[in-house]
């Protein structure tokens, strides 16, 4: 069957099936945009809502990282990072804020490439900021294993790797929107196995589904979880992604990852200290730490309250229903992180203006 | 930033594989998967290969699917 029509089809027993009003959550960021750039969302029924989830890494990374960077640049280093990060603003600038002062600033898309450039630039500290979950935490781990063995004393790492359970559990437990469904990011689960997510289902009783990003894989997991939920049976977790997404995932992933880093508790940016939710350096690999090697110390930071990206992330508010949203935030001025990153759902939904504005 | 595509493996030399992604050519690094082969189709994130997948992702899903909305349709 054609896939357009298989789609069009399970839309319309998506609308048979919503008959309360239902709130999924996506949880991943390249689910929202997904989401947002097929047109699923304006296919669906009004009484089912799709709220975007924390799995944005730009948008969770906390202010202090941002100024700590800033800081680090005020050395003659080279940073390098990933794409959405000089972007977003840290208490007072953004790391793009720092190329009018003549700063070797590199954007990369693979931590690997960091390697290279410690190489060519032996006179020259290199710092790499890497930000992340699941999928991204075991290639920053190989790349810091990698510097070590190899010597590379002039590279050092300033991470953001974030867990995705620990913040789960923060939303399921402490919620003001009821959540009855959720999507859980294909790709963590990918490294970490479907059996990551099982929680969701076996300890709150909210139906879940680990799906993948096409518009079919879509349609499809908010199809399983509108059956599963009208149906009123007991709550069943699903993995609709097998072709890439083992119960047990990327063992030998993880184990790299754990070999490089700990477990402790970390600051998500407008959200604050979720217990045993960061990945940081262990003692083996302490001395990659940029923070340690530039002697900086970030400092807690309270967020812009003007912005409601923390209320986005955490599903109590649709992007529109921010004050700022597509008047003093757009993705040409943006005034949060969730309107800066491609992932973002305040971005994602100004792109595709689905606020109807 | 969690996005990943697949690709198929076209060659190997020691921690990294030249990988075809929907055509084109790619240097991706292979230590984060087990027995990496020519052939295996894997999933690739930020220059690594972080999974190894079927290739008939797409069929998978799709016959699972239909067979669904076949039974629906007959018992509605």
């Amino acid at each position: 069957m054609d896939n357009g029509i298989l789609i069009k089809k399970m839309i319309n027993e998506i609308q048979k099936s919503c008959i309360e009003k239902l709130n999924i959550m996506e949880v991943c960021g390249t689910h929202t945009q997904a989401i947002s750039r097929s047109g699923i969302r304006s296919l669906l029924p009004p009484n089912l809502v799709l709220l975007s989830g924390p799995g944005c890494p730009v948008c969770v990374t906390d202010e202090s990282l941002i100024d700590a960077a800033v800081e680090i640049l005020r050395n003659d280093i080279i940073l390098a990072t990933f794409g959405d990060m000089v972007r977003i603003r840290g208490s007072l600038e953004s790391i793009s804020d720092q190329l009018h002062k003549r700063k070797n600033i590199f954007v990369l898309y693979s931590p690997l490439d960091c390697l290279e450039l410690a190489r060519d630039n032996p006179d020259k500290q290199v710092v790499f900021f890497a930000a992340g979950f699941e999928t991204t935490a075991p290639g920053i781990a190989l790349t810091v294993k990698l510097a070590y063995e190899e010597n590379l004393h002039n590279l050092s790492f300033l991470t953001s790797l974030k867990l995705m359970p620990p913040v789960l559990h923060k939303i399921l437990r402490e919620k003001q929107k009821k959540i009855h469904g959720l999507i859980c990011p294909g790709h963590v689960a990918a490294v970490m196995g479907a059996g990551y997510f099982r929680f969701v289902a076996g300890e709150y009783g909210i139906n879940a589904a680990v799906c993948g990003f096409e518009p079919l894989d879509i349609a499809s997991g908010l199809l399983f979880l509108t059956k599963k939920i009208s149906s009123g049976y007991e709550s069943a977790f699903a993995n609709l992604y097998e072709s890439c997404v083992s119960e047990e995932g990327n063992e030998t992933a993880r184990e790299i990852m754990m070999q490089v880093f700990d477990i402790a508790d970390g600051n998500w940016r407008g959200i604050g200290e979720i217990k045993k939710s960061e990945l940081f350096l262990n003692e083996n690999y302490c001395s990659f730490d940029a923070l340690k090697k530039f002697n900086i110390r970030p400092d807690k930071f309270v967020s812009d309250q003007r912005c409601n990206c923390s209320d986005v992330i955490l599903g109590n508010i649709m992007p529109y229903e921010c004050r700022l949203f597509g008047k003093a935030c757009t993705p040409q001025k943006p005034a949060g992180p969730c309107m800066i990153s491609s992932e973002g759902s305040c971005s994602a939904y100004y792109r595709y203006w689905e606020a109807g504005l | 930033m969690c996005l990943a595509v697949p690709g198929i493996i076209v060659s190997i030399d020691r921690a990294w594989a030249q990988v075809d992604v929907m055509g084109i050519l790619n240097a991706v690094n292979v230590l984060l998967i087990d027995e990496p082969a020519v052939g295996d189709c894997v999933l690739i994130h930020a220059g690594c290969a972080i999974q190894k997948i079927s290739s008939d992702n797409l069929s998978y899903l799709s016959n699972i699917l239909s067979e669904f909305l076949i039974k629906e349709e007959k018992n509605g």
